[in-house]
């Protein structure tokens, strides 16, 4: 070797660990697609539970989310980052050893998430319900990812970091921001954590993260995969280099405000809502950038797509990206959100991305990665067709019949009748209107998932067919030389000031009044113009700063982790200060001092009773958010039917919040009252004895679990820390008064003929049930009437027991 | 295709259609294409929409939000509700009235067996809620008192208000079509309240 140059040394790459990522992405996308038919076919046939609560819609949901994007497209983006980062840096991993960890680390706590979903531990908020100790465990391995990358591009032997690197390093930074802020919580045992945030606070926390893993876990990746392997199978240049650079940083330093358009009509602040909005409006270009970038890199290689199944795979996953990317701003307009909210809509909308554009982008990785891994080609291009068009066709029923179902029960909900009241009030009209497209939405993905054993076939033999190859490369001895700038000079340049300049203006733009606002908007516009002119004028200058960053790691991280955290800060750190601010209790002097007090006293949340927190505890549990919503909008259509609109007083106590993001049945926030005890019995038993086309899940075991009083004193003892106002004398007489509520609740159900434990769980959901959307309820029997009521005290209740069906039994 | 280096990709003279760069990674080359025209379009329009929303909504509030707007929408619907009521008059011949019109009895059939079967059970003969076929009633049989359950519901006794569920011709019917099964003594729930006398 060293006859042929001196100056040259061999680079071995670590292929090893992507064909390892390359087969569990496989295995667990099957796993991840097998849970996404059985969730859907529970929605289709209540029965597809088996009875069992392991299986109930609610704990299974998470995971088949959480397999999805976690396990599946999170392995498929570790095989392709492992693969490309390594190529296009021209160099090794940093360490084997990190690598490894990384694999593992990630397949154990996938593992985790298996084994604790099912049993009902769960943190209560959609993609992150994972439990503290599971959490700390990804925290743990994502650094060591981030350590491990971060390690290689010191280590590089190309001086330019490539558009998908810039991919890459924003994905681990933010990822790491993202999920340490809205998991930080407080923990009551080793399985189970209160978040610190409560209500509004942690509704805003949730859906910025909720919606920056979509950003930053679903989109940046695959982007950065894009452009290696897309680009790499259509053996064609980049389209545009300076599309890069703008669609790039706009995505990165957009997409992080666009987390409050999942709280539309919400009781978070107007103005947030309105951020949501806006900034998701203006994402559309940022992201049709990714999707021309791709498809315009195509031109020239246009008869591949007739030949090449990982070109069509690429072709239809980058159109379908910009499919959801122009549906993104059109649902996050607030009269659209009105309508789409809520509503299956939504579940066409996210799987249009999951199943278009994340899955098909890592099939056609993987048709391109195997055979290079193995040193071969594709088994059988024939089967890799066939299963593009499964897929497709399984995608389009899929999608189809949720946009179908979904609009059908927004203008459903929202029908008014020549009185102006509800044309449709029985909620269920509109589930059983859904039927058929719930059926469809299965076939589709029964499809879909079948597709995938065609993948699995077809990688497997091509792997037999081939075998393990180790690659190398010859690159130079000696490093290329750091740049003379230092990252200090980069960051106060001209072009920094210029967009902190811009930035500081915005935010200040935003926070003036109707005076200052217009002056600085038109300062705005100044700032703007003068940046392109000098643009213009210094002819390369800002191309060459560019340049210089994109050499510069350090900086490019600091860069794009300041983008990030912009919009977050600006989102968040408001919307804490104002709920603190609201008064936890309102005493009569107070609103004396200020009248304004007395529309707040009226709302503000009493802390929920011992027994009552016991049942919120389960309802979060059973993922009962997962299908009902605790949020009802300033809607005529949605106060005529679930009560008066909801304000952000009333939930500024719940750890965590349960606004909910879904209805497949009906809101609760007001559900307290409306009903009596046995009617929730009943219903809860089965849901068919009360409302016959439900297709809820039944929920005996609440029948016969128990709770234990103790673990619930404890747990209020910990809110206390999140300032839930319990006194000393709650806690002191917390199993005391949960006994006697409870009892309250089981004495009425015996005068009703049904037998209940007062320490069941039933007890404690009925009780929480009854508390939603009304004040305290009584925690003990009244004292006897002293002055016997004139009105009818005739009735003998105790009647009800010679009734001749009893309830149990009405059932069928 | 002409390679050129990086310091000259931003003037305009020099700017030529599908140019590779300079650099190439892994194979991988790039061309440094103008962005599409309408693709400029898309992003300043959606920043200036983006500025004049806020100024329109925020900052100069020209447009009502969504609290402001929505107390607008039921402040209407209240007004147009109260003409139909005073043209219409509700009361006990109203309703008695009613109970005779057979198509009123039938639509107030459907929404009894949509609505009130789940506690009344499909003859009326009671579960959760009092057996409506005998002759004792619990909050009065008088077709306004029957109305006026219906309306406000009894909630302590797990009866829900339904006058915003259904509106008031849906509840009218529904009482119409209890008035009608009323005495007609079906087995079930026993009997509890006082003795109807209307």
């Amino acid at each position: 070797m060293e006859a042929t140059n001196t100056q040259m040394k061999t680079v071995v790459y670590d292929d090893a660990i992507v064909r390892a990522f390359s087969t569990i992405t496989v295995v667990w996308g099957v796993v991840a697609f097998l849970l996404g038919v059985i969730v859907a076919a529970q929605l289709s046939f209540w029965q597809a539970n088996f009875g069992l609560e392991w299986l109930s819609f609610g704990r299974l949901r998470p995971l088949h989310t959480n397999a999805a994007i976690f396990a599946f497209v999170g392995n498929g983006m570790f095989a392709g980052i492992y693969y490309s980062t390594q190529r296009l840096l021209k160099v090794r991993m940093a360490s084997d050893l990190l690598s490894w960890a990384n694999f593992w680390g990630w397949q154990l706590v996938i593992v985790c998430a298996a084994i604790s979903y099912p049993l009902g531990l769960t943190q209560g908020k959609e993609y992150a319900e994972l439990i503290w100790p599971i959490d700390l465990l990804v925290v743990v391995v994502w650094v060591v990812f981030a350590v491990n990358f971060f390690w290689t591009l010191a280590i590089r032997n190309e001086k330019n970091l490539y558009v998908a690197i810039w991919f890459y390093i924003s994905t681990i930074v933010t990822i790491a921001v993202l999920y340490i802020v809205n998991n930080l919580q407080l923990p009551t045992s080793l399985t189970h954590s209160y978040p610190i945030f409560g209500g509004v606070q942690d509704a805003l926390v949730q859906w910025w993260y909720g919606h920056n893993a979509v950003a930053f876990f679903l989109t940046t990746p695959p982007l950065g995969l894009m452009y290696y392997f897309m680009v790499k199978a259509a053996e064609r240049p980049v389209y545009s280099y300076r599309l890069s650079v703008v669609h790039f940083w706009s995505l990165i330093f957009l997409y992080i405000w666009a987390g409050p358009h999942h709280l539309l009509y919400t009781a978070l602040p107007d103005w947030a809502q309105t951020l949501g909005m806006v900034f998701s409006i203006m994402l559309w270009a940022p992201s049709w950038g990714g999707m021309l970038n791709g498809l315009l890199t195509l031109r020239g290689s246009w008869d591949k797509l007739r030949t090449d199944p990982v070109i069509k795979f690429f072709v239809v996953a980058v159109t379908f990206y910009g499919m959801s990317t122009f549906e993104g701003p059109l649902l996050s307009i607030k009269s659209v959100s009105a309508l789409g909210h809520y509503t299956d809509w939504i579940i066409g909308h996210v799987h249009g991305g999951a199943l278009g554009w994340n899955s098909f982008m890592t099939f056609g990785i993987l048709y391109w990665l195997v055979p290079r891994l193995y040193g071969t080609k594709l088994y059988s291009t024939k089967l890799a067709e066939l299963h593009f068009w499964v897929g497709t066709i399984g995608i389009l029923m899929y999608v189809v019949s949720m946009w179908v179902s979904g609009v059908s029960q927004g203008l459903f909900w929202r029908a008014l009748d020549a009185e102006g009241f509800l044309k449709y009030p029985d909620f269920i009209e509109g589930l059983s209107n859904s039927t058929a497209m719930y059926h469809t939405r299965l076939l589709g993905g029964v499809l879909f998932f079948l597709g995938s054993f065609l993948l699995v076939y077809n990688l497997l033999m091509t792997a037999r067919q081939g075998k393990p190859v180790t690659v190398s490369v010859q690159v130079p001895a000696r490093r290329p030389a750091a740049d003379r700038e230092s990252a200090w000079q980069l960051l106060t340049s001209a072009p920094m000031m210029f967009m902190m300049g811009l930035i500081v203006l915005s935010i200040w733009f935003g926070a003036a009044g109707s005076m200052l606002s217009p002056v600085l908007l038109a300062l705005l516009i100044v700032i703007s113009v003068a940046m392109i002119i000098s643009y213009g004028l210094q002819q390369k200058r800002w191309g060459h700063w560019y340049g210089l960053i994109e050499r510069n790691a350090l900086v490019f991280t600091l860069l794009a982790l300041l983008a990030i955290l912009v919009g977050g800060a600006v989102e968040i750190i408001p919307t804490v200060m104002a709920s603190n601010k609201v008064p936890l209790q309102i005493t009569e002097q107070m609103i004396a001092a200020d009248p304004a007090l007395a529309e707040t006293a009226k709302w503000v949340q009493k802390p929920y009773s011992p027994l009552e927190l016991a049942g919120r505890d389960i309802y979060v549990r059973e993922g009962c958010y997962l299908c009902h919503s605790q949020m009802i909008r300033p809607f005529r259509h949605e106060v005529l039917r679930y009560g008066e609109y909801s304000r952000m007083e009333e939930s500024l106590l719940d750890h965590p919040f349960q606004w909910g993001s879904k209805r497949t049945g009906l809101d609760l926030a007001r559900v307290g009252g409306k009903y009596d005890n046995l009617w929730h019995y009943l219903h809860l038993m089965d849901p068919r004895q009360t409302s016959p086309a439900s297709n809820m899940p039944t929920y005996k075991h609440f029948k016969t679990a128990t709770v234990d009083a103790a673990v619930i004193t404890h747990r209020m003892a910990v809110q206390v820390k999140l300032g839930v106002p319990y006194t000393d004398e709650d806690l002191a007489l917390a199993g005391q008064r949960y006994a006697s509520q409870a009892e309250l609740i089981t004495d009425d159900l015996a005068a009703k003929s049904v037998t209940l434990a007062p320490n069941s769980e039933m007890t404690a959901v009925i009780a929480y049930l009854q508390r939603l959307g009304r004040g305290p309820q009584p925690l003990e029997p009244a004292p006897p009437a002293p002055i016997p009521a004139a009105a009818p005290v005739t009735i003998a209740p105790e009647t009800t027991e010679a009734a001749p069906a009893t309830p149990v039994a009405a059932g069928n | 295709m002409s390679a050129n280096n990086d310091n000259t990709r931003d003037n305009r003279a020099e700017y030529q259609q599908d140019t590779v760069m300079a650099h190439e990674y892994d194979g991988i080359q790039e061309f440094d294409n103008r962005l599409p025209n309408w693709w400029m379009w898309i992003m300043w329009g959606s920043i200036v929409f983006a500025l004049g929303y806020w100024l329109v909504f925020h900052t100069l509030s020209l447009k009502p939000l969504s609290v402001a707007k929505f107390e607008t929408v039921m402040q209407k619907a209240q007004e147009e509700q109260l003409a139909r009521a005073a043209a219409q008059g509700v009361d006990n011949n109203f309703l008695v009235m009613m109970s005779q019109t057979a198509s009123k009895v039938t639509e107030g059939r459907e929404i009894f067996v949509k609505h009130c079967v789940a506690c009344h059970l499909d003859q009326g003969q009671g579960l959760v809620g009092p057996n409506l076929t005998d002759g004792v009633w619990v909050h009065g049989c008088e077709p306004m008192a029957m109305l006026k359950t219906v309306i406000d519901g009894v909630p302590a006794k797990g009866m829900p208000a339904w006058q915003n569920q259904l509106g008031p011709s849906r509840v009218q019917a529904v009482v119409a079509y209890v008035m009608t099964i009323r005495n007609t003594n079906v087995p079930g729930k026993a009997p509890e309240g006082q003795p109807c006398l209307f």
